[in-house]
């Protein structure tokens, strides 16, 4: 149980406090309602653009990681489709200048012309160096696009394409600022040692008036369900062919989301689940084979992806992945697997618990989704689940009609 | 209430971390057993550390493959009974080899321990390396091997290696494709007898320990019968290379890598501690002189930084960074500029401050929760060294100046003695 206090600010802002004495440290964590999917569909990346801006500077605070280190701190921030999350850590005494540091920028940045120039090329390089420049590195942009065709879950927070952050202007840079960042799409939370009468003052003082920006988000265009197969092949200089299959599976307000995190750990989680034993060990087909979820708080991807082996065919190892999971559509997955998962998840959550960290980011992507407090019902609903309902899933999930394929062959 | 947002709230100077070294025991076969009880949830780190790294080896990959094949098979158990019963209790076993080193760690609930333990005591007593999961498991890491050359970033740092340490030496980065092909399980074996031995062994325990831990290790570790030959560490000598630029090839690549660097002093040396200050405003944190110059003022990059990595027989010195082709010359250019500039320029006491003030902070997180504690007694131990190295360290943060900055830059930054290395297009 993760015990923590909730206050509201006049303007809106939601402050959470989680404290643990257990360390010398202090975290402050501020989530922004904002990411890759509230984008335009001609300026994707332009949240985590956005994200690098936020380091250059406030209105009244020139330099943001000077005072920061000299306060003992670090920082970093990261953007995903549903959220930009920032988050800094310092010695517990130090804390205020968190406060200060944060409250400013959300107040105001200090927009200029050359911070955005040097942003976008920082940007553009983490393009190249993340997408271009890896192997395998544009096979999840390539695999969201087949997947999705409304939703704007279809591109990747560093975005389409080049151009988009190439050709942002600063106006732009200013009207998206002021539309989403704000007390009242935000959430600030506080973690490791830290009081909360102190923190609460500090909120007041630092936070209390930034004036609230009414934030108003247009509705997302809902993805239409899939009716048929899809499958796109790819050649690049790679080592290995990899292939993908992609299904549609609820959003993670929906039980359904969590059926499917259990389904995923029974057929890839931990060298026992199915798929490492039978694909992997067994027949050698595969190198390497992972199911997992995507994430998203909309509905997302169950995902199947492997890197094949030597000789075998896209054909060979994609029958294999479907008998697998036609099994688990057919056969109700036994006991001591049951048991076996939820053990895994319950460990899990307790190593998660152990980094203060870790907790305000947690509490955060729960805020984001709905509210925190549901952090503390993940491990009754885990608990919950029947094997009737895995396979119930599995049935509705597993589907030929509800996949996208990727064949990325290396050349 | 008005406030003035331009003015930082007053900085109180954190206290001094509190180091808390183990408390040490020995198992009845003498295995020395350090013990760190900290943190709040019921959760053991268990590590299991031999002297059984690439300065072991006399095939190359043996130390890497010999640990990897640890969970592939016991006299008990087949691999995936063994993965069944870490997968079954929610822990996690981490095998890993580097240099010195060949060691399995396990991530436990406490309340699970006592039924991992004798899975542990198989995998590290009784091994038998099995001749098919070898197979796959070569083929694995072949394919993964070359997966890792495609990136120049490897490339790069595998070639400045070699360069700094000559290809004989255990610390440069020599394996190629077809020492995969030339693995033999046999010596595998050989190697897994030799050295996963008691006498060969440390063992390490952190987290909210339990009182039956110790007990419970020496039933399973601290019989007498697993005793190997006496240790015997070897020396290696270093033969950098005669030029000091280097370039390794890749075609189609669009960014270049960078390493330029050079050995420093070991660990031990008085000079040691005042050079990661150094190595910290040059390179070493977000606000580096690097960073603010090459990536916040110029854009050529996403991230340029400077490390000292550090052995038990070695360190060095060295700046890395990825950058597109264009930027490559302009890029190492300008790193040799903000060299020259730390040898000939005395820096402000606020920069100074700063970095103290960073490397403070850092200190504070080094101590902070019982696996990072784990961590900083190793970075002790493992060197031979003690906790008077960390006494040291905070005296020279507090005490540093500009001036002995300067010497140091001076000492250790002669720009003749740096080698690099770029791999990339032509």
């Amino acid at each position: 149980m993760i015990s923590f206090y909730r206050h509201q600010l006049p303007n809106g802002l939601q402050i959470l406090i989680c404290p643990d004495r257990s360390t010398p440290m202090a975290a402050l964590d501020i989530c922004y309602h904002v990411g890759a999917k509230n984008e335009h569909p001609d300026r994707t990346g332009f949240a985590h653009l956005f994200e690098h801006l936020m380091f250059g500077g406030s209105v009244n605070i020139p330099d943001y990681d000077m005072p920061l280190q000299q306060a003992g701190g670090e920082n970093n921030a990261y953007t995903t489709n549903d959220l930009t999350n920032y988050y800094l850590t310092l010695p517990k005494e130090n804390i205020e200048t968190g406060f200060w540091l944060e409250s400013d920028r959300m107040l105001e940045l200090a927009f200029s012309q050359k911070s955005l120039d040097v942003q976008k090329s920082v940007v553009i390089e983490e393009f190249k160096q993340r997408n271009i420049n890896q192997p395998y590195g544009d096979a999840w942009a390539l695999v969201r696009g087949l997947a999705y065709e409304v939703h704007p879950y279809q591109w990747a927070t560093i975005g389409k394409e080049i151009s988009h952050i190439e050709d942002a202007t600063l106006e732009e840079v200013k009207d998206f600022f002021f539309r989403f960042y704000a007390p009242d799409n935000a959430v600030l939370i506080a973690s490791g040692n830290v009081d909360e009468d102190k923190i609460l003052h500090f909120s007041e003082k630092w936070f209390g008036n930034i004036p609230n920006r009414s934030v108003n988000k247009v509705a997302l265009p809902k993805e239409p369900t899939q009716n048929s197969f899809r499958e796109k092949t790819v050649e690049r200089k790679v080592p290995d062919t990899l292939l993908y299959l992609a299904f549609h599976m609820p959003g993670k307000s929906d039980r359904g989301y969590f059926v499917c995190d259990l389904i995923s750990d029974v057929l890839s989680n931990g060298n026992s689940s199915r798929m490492y034993k039978k694909l992997v060990k067994e027949k050698r087909l595969f190198v390497e084979l992972d199911a997992y979820i995507s994430g998203d708080h909309d509905p997302g991807l169950f995902m199947v992806s492997g890197k094949l082996s030597k000789g075998v065919s896209i054909e060979q190892a994609k029958h294999a992945v479907w008998e697998e999971l036609e099994i688990i559509q057919q056969e109700l997955v036994n006991g001591t697997e049951l048991v076996k998962v939820k053990n895994k998840l319950e460990a899990n959550l307790v190593y998660g618990r152990m980094n203060y960290l870790n907790v305000a980011q947690d509490l955060a992507h729960f805020e984001n989704l709905q509210k925190a407090e549901l952090i503390n019902e993940q491990l009754d609903v885990y608990q919950s689940i029947t094997a009737e309902e895995l396979r119930d899933i599995a049935q509705n999930i597993f589907r030929i009609e509800n996949c996208s394929q990727l064949n990325y062959l290396a050349k | 209430m008005i406030i003035n947002r331009t003015i930082q709230p007053d900085l109180l100077k954190p206290g001094k971390p509190a180091f808390n070294p183990p408390e040490e025991f020995q198992l009845d076969n003498s295995i020395p057993v350090f013990m760190l009880h900290a943190g709040n949830e019921d959760v053991t780190k268990l590590e299991l550390i031999f002297e059984a790294g690439v300065w072991q080896e006399n095939t190359p990959l043996q130390a890497a493959l010999a640990n990897a094949m640890l969970q592939e098979g016991s006299r008990k158990f087949k691999s995936y009974q063994i993965a069944e019963s870490f997968d079954f209790f929610g822990a996690y076993l981490q095998l890993y080899a580097d240099y010195h080193f060949g060691a399995v760690s396990i991530l436990c609930l406490n309340k699970h321990l006592p039924k991992i333990l004798p899975v542990v005591e198989e995998l590290v007593k009784f091994s038998i390396l099995p001749e098919n999961e070898f197979h796959t498991l070569t083929k694995q890491r072949k394919q993964r091997f070359l997966l890792e050359n495609e990136k120049v970033k490897v490339l790069a740092q595998k070639k400045f290696s070699c360069v700094l340490f000559g290809e004989d030496h255990p610390y440069s980065q020599t394996v190629t494709a077809n020492d995969f092909d030339c693995l033999e399980v046999d010596s595998l074996v050989e190697f897994y007898k030799k050295n996963y031995r008691s006498n060969h062994c440390r063992i390490l325990a952190s987290g909210n320990t339990d009182e039956h831990l110790l007990a419970n290790l020496n039933q399973y570790f601290g019989e007498k019968d697993w005793n190997g030959s006496s240790l015997e560490i070897e020396s290696f000598s270093v033969k950098s290379s005669n030029s000091k630029y280097h370039f390794v090839e890749k075609p189609d690549a669009i960014q270049s890598a960078i390493r330029t660097g050079k050995l420093l002093v070991k660990k031990d040396h008085p000079d040691f501690t005042g050079l990661l200050v150094l190595n910290a405003i040059l390179g070493g944190y977000f606000s580096s002189r690097l960073m603010a110059n090459i990536r916040e003022d110029k854009g050529y990059t996403y991230g340029i930084v400077s490390s000292i990595p550090t052995f038990r027989d070695a360190a060095y010195f060295v700046v890395a960074t990825e950058v597109d082709k264009q930027y490559e010359e302009a890029t190492i250019s300008e790193i040799f500029k903000e060299i020259e500039l730390l040898k000939t320029t005395l820096l402000g006491e606020d920069e100074l401050k700063r970095v103290k003030q960073y490397l403070l902070g850092e200190f504070i997180r080094d101590f902070d929760g019982p696996f990072a504690r784990a961590t900083a007694f190793r970075n002790v131990n493992d060197f031979g060294l003690d906790y008077s190295f960390y006494e040291d360290y905070y005296d020279m943060l507090l005490t540093i100046t500009p001036k002995q900055i300067k010497n140091l830059a001076n000492k250790y930054f002669e720009t003749d003695s740096f080698y690099t290395v770029v791999a990339g297009r032509k």
